[in-house]
């Protein structure tokens, strides 16, 4: 063992375990995760060439007194995404898309913003350094006008060159924290070992150059709220229910900690659950980890862990727990616009037991933060739910 | 302005009149024909170092047709008292078979005896007059020749016949204002008018913002051109000294000081040019210290047109419009003074709608250069950054250059001409071009007639237009209401918006709108002047800038070949009645 044991005894992870082998033959029944389509991990000189390429055609089209124009697909139309129960939601191989002009004053600005950050990347890459989409802002952010305008254009493009962000050398700022039964080697030989006592680690900017991970852990714990994860910690659960991973995105995760939670998946092939709120809120950042984002369909293969269960808050365990009403707040109106609008999505049609858990919501029209479970006690979270829900499999 | 300059303008104003009120012509017509004047200028027998000038007017065809001849030549023999002119009909009644349309040619001759300098000047001012016709006109044509001495000069004024499509509208694009009742002073002695004085201003810049979009200076001159009825220019009785106590006070027009411009009157106008002469001319000079716009000479001009016509609800006679004409040839100051503050703020709105248009199309051209900018320093950047030796050659190639700086310059340049003709393909008059262009309907670019349509777009008033037209429109009703009232602001004058209507008028309003816009038909400048007037010339002479000195006798050739500079400030203002042709009748 690569631990002192300090949780339970073996027989708790029974299921736990049987659920592992169950979601391991499932894996060597479906072969391994396709990894056809999207983007990719491209080296420099290909980042570079593809730029390089980019502008030719510019050039030629000017030369030709045309009007250059990008190509962008269209990433955020759910005419353009599918869903395949083994990679989550994903980009389709023929999409729609549309033109960015050089010569409509519409786009143009557009036009020369994209150009202006391919060239930030070229420059990036050609001098083997990384900046966050935080830094490209900042660099002219009167240019740009807003963060969200460099974030959607740095997404189009590595959509466009099917290549990852990180190969861009764009880094997305990691917010995310994680705990437990895991140590690894971080690209510039620094030693992370996660096992704490009330602290965590922050999830590192570079999950592609991590190596030599290392874990006995039985479990994926994916946490929603830093509170929830900071109160875990504070109650010694990752010692408690050891061997364990606990990770926090900190409500919608980036991108750095969705590949993380891959790279343990694709590593480990740990059983992953996710503790969310019981609110339409919490089953999107949940969907998001399992399924992936519409934003984000492009690098679906990378991002998602479709075998990812719901641990809880389930809605049916507010009544089976007999949570008091006081403990309950009644979902808003657009809590019912995001409820229904999750229902509608492709991937709930093969999780009977999820619509069912969400149609308990939509009737009860009643929502509940994990932390409604402290009216039973103040440590029930840490010491009677999760460990039941681990032990005797209740999960969906 | 002696004998002959004041017969030709009377008896093309009587023509014109005439022709208006008393030839059937179906509603939303153009006056349209052609005029041949010509001047011959003989050593006087009678009179010592003076010419003894024939001067002839004569119609090709049907502009004055179905007049009783002897019944005009008594009427204008009438109306030019002051003229020692022996005024002939050359043309008899019957003599001339009558085409289908039972019109007939008709010529006429006067005689007068003048000193040469005086004929020289009043031919300068024959031609200025004409150009002001033929810009509210486009459907006339004039053929202006002088022989004095032998010495033969020949120009036309009127729409040529263009056999090329232009690439992009290269129009002005004047905004109507609303119209103003006018106040006629009670010591103003004249006719008892059955009606009233309808001032309409039109505003436009010149060059066009839509053209000129990469160029969009400061405002450096304003010009003024006064119409009266019928769209017939203007000659005032005080014509050597244009610059009226109405117009010499420049506050009186509009609050300049809005725009930071401080406008003086520019006298030094000279009548030997080629160029459309205004009738009040200003000069932009810098204010509160801003040097920036004294050194820049290439500024644009304020075109502003003074329309005054004549409503009322009984049919108008002829004599009657002649009459308001003579009013307000001779009163027009104290016209204008009397309702100085509905006429300023008329004027000032719509001064307002065009300078703020300049100014969002001011701003709209900085950000596309703006853009461009990071464009092309995006891909500099990543071209001089390579160390693909293969990329960087085809890129140089590809453009023709010898070096990157060669090849930015280029790449500069393809850039804002690909963009300037996208930007000038958003204009709404815009003709379609020789080669077929993909539309491009998510940027929902308007389809654009060709340019055999362009009669049509005049003649039918293309939607553009229209809505302009509509949207600087008064009610009858409400400017009778405004009346006694003061100047209308702008939130009372009709709404901005493109979609909004008109409302209806009443129908004597209506016709007297139409009868207007009737007589504001299109018209180009004269293209028989010659045609080396570049855009930096004329920016730089101007209206109410410095003229070229131009000899009148000199020949010129009528279809002089046409360079696009020059067709640019040829068309001046000539699209102005384009979009003031009435629109299709109820």
């Amino acid at each position: 063992m690569a631990f002192a044991p300090m949780g339970p005894e073996a027989s708790f992870f029974e299921v736990l375990d049987r659920h592992r082998e169950s979601l391991l033959a499932a894996l060597r029944r479906g072969g391994q995760e396709p990894r056809s389509g999207g983007s990719r991990l491209a080296s420099s000189s290909e980042v570079l060439v593809s730029i390089e390429n980019i502008i030719q055609d510019i050039i030629t089209s000017l030369a030709r007194n045309e009007a250059p124009a990008f190509t962008i697909d269209n990433r955020s139309s759910w005419e353009n995404i599918k869903f395949e129960d083994s990679v989550g939601l994903q980009m389709v191989s023929h999409c729609t898309t549309r033109k960015i002009k050089s010569d409509s004053p519409k786009s143009v600005k557009k036009f020369a913003l994209i150009l202006k950050i391919l060239s930030m990347i070229y420059k990036l890459v050609q001098s083997n350094t990384y900046a966050t989409k935080r830094d490209i802002y900042y660099t002219d952010s009167q240019l740009f006008g807003n963060q969200t305008v460099v974030d959607n254009i740095i997404n189009d493009i590595s959509c466009m060159l099917k290549v990852s962000r990180r190969s861009l050398h764009i880094l997305s700022t990691s917010k995310g924290l994680i705990a437990g039964n895991l140590r690894y080697i971080e690209e510039d030989g620094t030693k992370v070992n996660c096992t704490c006592g009330a602290t965590a680690v922050a999830v590192p900017s570079n999950i592609q150059g991590i190596r030599n991970l290392v874990t006995d852990a039985k479990f994926v714990l994916i946490v929603e709220k830093d509170a929830t994860f900071q109160r875990l910690l504070d109650d010694n659960f990752c010692n408690k229910l050891s061997p364990c991973i606990m990770i926090t995105g900190k409500g919608v995760p980036d991108l750095n900690t969705r590949l993380l939670v891959r790279k343990l998946w694709d590593t480990f092939h740990v059983p992953v659950f996710t503790l969310v709120d019981a609110d339409p809120h919490g089953i999107e950042i949940m969907c998001i980890y399992k399924y992936g984002s519409m934003s984000m369909s492009f690098e679906a293969h990378r991002l998602t862990v479709p075998a990812i269960r719901w641990l809880g808050l389930l809605p049916s365990d507010l009544k089976r727990l007999n949570v008091p009403k006081d403990s309950l707040i009644p979902l808003t109106n657009r809590d019912q616009m995001k409820l229904d609008s999750i229902l509608r999505r492709p991937y709930v049609t093969c999780q009977p037991f999820w619509r069912k858990e969400m149609e308990i919501m939509a009737d009860s029209k009643m929502k509940a933060e994990i932390q409604a479970l402290t009216f039973l006690s103040s440590d029930y979270l840490s010491r009677v739910y999760l460990p039941n829900k681990l032990k005797f499999g209740g999960w969906i | 302005m002696e004998g002959t300059a004041v017969a030709v303008f009377e008896i093309l104003r009587f023509l014109i009149i005439h022709w208006k009120c008393n030839i059937d012509v179906s509603k939303g017509a153009l006056l349209e024909g052609q005029l041949e004047i010509s001047i011959e200028g003989l050593h006087s027998k009678h009179q010592a170092n003076a010419l003894h000038c024939v001067t002839t007017i004569a119609s090709a065809g049907s502009l004055f047709g179905g007049m009783v001849l002897k019944k005009f030549l008594k009427e204008i023999q009438s109306t030019l008292p002051g003229i020692s002119a022996k005024l002939t009909w050359t043309s008899e009644e019957g003599s001339y078979p009558q085409d289908m349309t039972g019109v007939t040619p008709f010529q006429m001759t006067f005689e007068v005896d003048e000193k040469p300098r005086t004929l020289m000047t009043d031919c300068l001012v024959i031609k200025h007059f004409l150009r002001k016709i033929i810009m509210v006109h486009p459907k006339v044509r004039f053929n202006f020749s002088v022989k004095v001495n032998g010495i033969f000069s020949t120009e036309i004024f009127g729409r040529p016949n263009f056999g090329t499509i232009e690439s992009h509208c290269s129009r002005i694009h004047p905004v109507l204002g609303h119209p103003v009742i006018l106040f006629i002073p009670e010591d103003v002695a004249g006719m008892d008018l059955l009606g009233e004085l309808i001032l309409t201003p039109a505003a436009a810049l010149c060059p066009s913002p839509k053209v000129s979009s990469n160029q969009l200076n400061r405002i450096s001159s304003v010009s003024i051109f006064l119409y009266g009825p019928l769209g017939l220019p203007l000659i005032l009785s005080t014509w050597e000294q244009p610059v009226t106590t109405f117009f010499k006070d420049t506050s009186s027009l509009i609050d300049w000081k809005k725009y930071h411009l401080c406008i003086v009157p520019n006298l030094d106008l000279k009548l030997d040019r080629d160029l459309v002469l205004p009738d009040v001319s200003y000069r932009a000079e810098s204010s509160e210290g801003d040097q920036s716009q004294n050194m820049d000479p290439q500024g644009q001009t304020l075109l502003l047109f003074l329309f005054v016509d004549f409503h009322s609800a009984f049919p108008v006679q002829q004599m009657e419009i002649w009459g308001v004409y003579t009013l307000l040839t001779t009163h027009l100051n104290a016209i204008l003074v009397e309702s100085h503050s509905v006429v300023q703020g008329s004027i000032q709105f719509t001064v307002d709608q065009v300078l703020e248009q300049h100014h969002q199309a001011a701003k709209a051209q900085q950000k596309l250069q703006a853009s461009l900018s990071v464009a092309v320093n995006s891909i500099m950047s990543i071209l001089t950054g390579s160390t693909r030796s293969s990329f960087r050659k085809m890129c140089l190639q590809t453009l023709q250059a010898a070096d990157t700086q060669e090849f930015e310059t280029k790449l500069h340049k393809v850039f804002r001409e690909i963009t300037q003709h996208q930007f000038l393909h958003h204009c709404s008059c815009e003709v379609k071009q020789l080669t077929l262009e993909k539309k491009d309907s998510a940027q929902g670019t308007e389809d654009v007639p060709d340019n055999s349509s362009r009669e049509l777009l005049a003649g039918t008033n293309g939607q553009a237009e229209n809505k302009r037209l509509k949207r600087g429109s008064l009610r009858m009703e409400e400017m009778r209401a405004l009346h006694s009232a003061r100047a209308p602001s702008p939130s009372e004058a009709a709404p901005h918006r493109p979609e909004a209507t008109a409302a209806p008028l009443t129908p004597s309003g209506r016709a007297a709108l139409k009868a207007h816009g009737r007589a504001l038909a299109p018209g180009r400048v004269s293209l028989g002047s010659r045609l080396e007037v570049t855009e930096r010339a004329v920016r730089r002479e101007g209206c109410g800038g410095r003229c070229r000195p131009r000899a009148a006798a000199e020949g010129s050739s009528p279809r002089a070949p046409l360079f696009p500079q020059d067709v640019l400030w040829l068309q001046e203002v000539s699209n102005l009645s384009e979009w003031l042709s009435p629109s299709p009748g109820p």
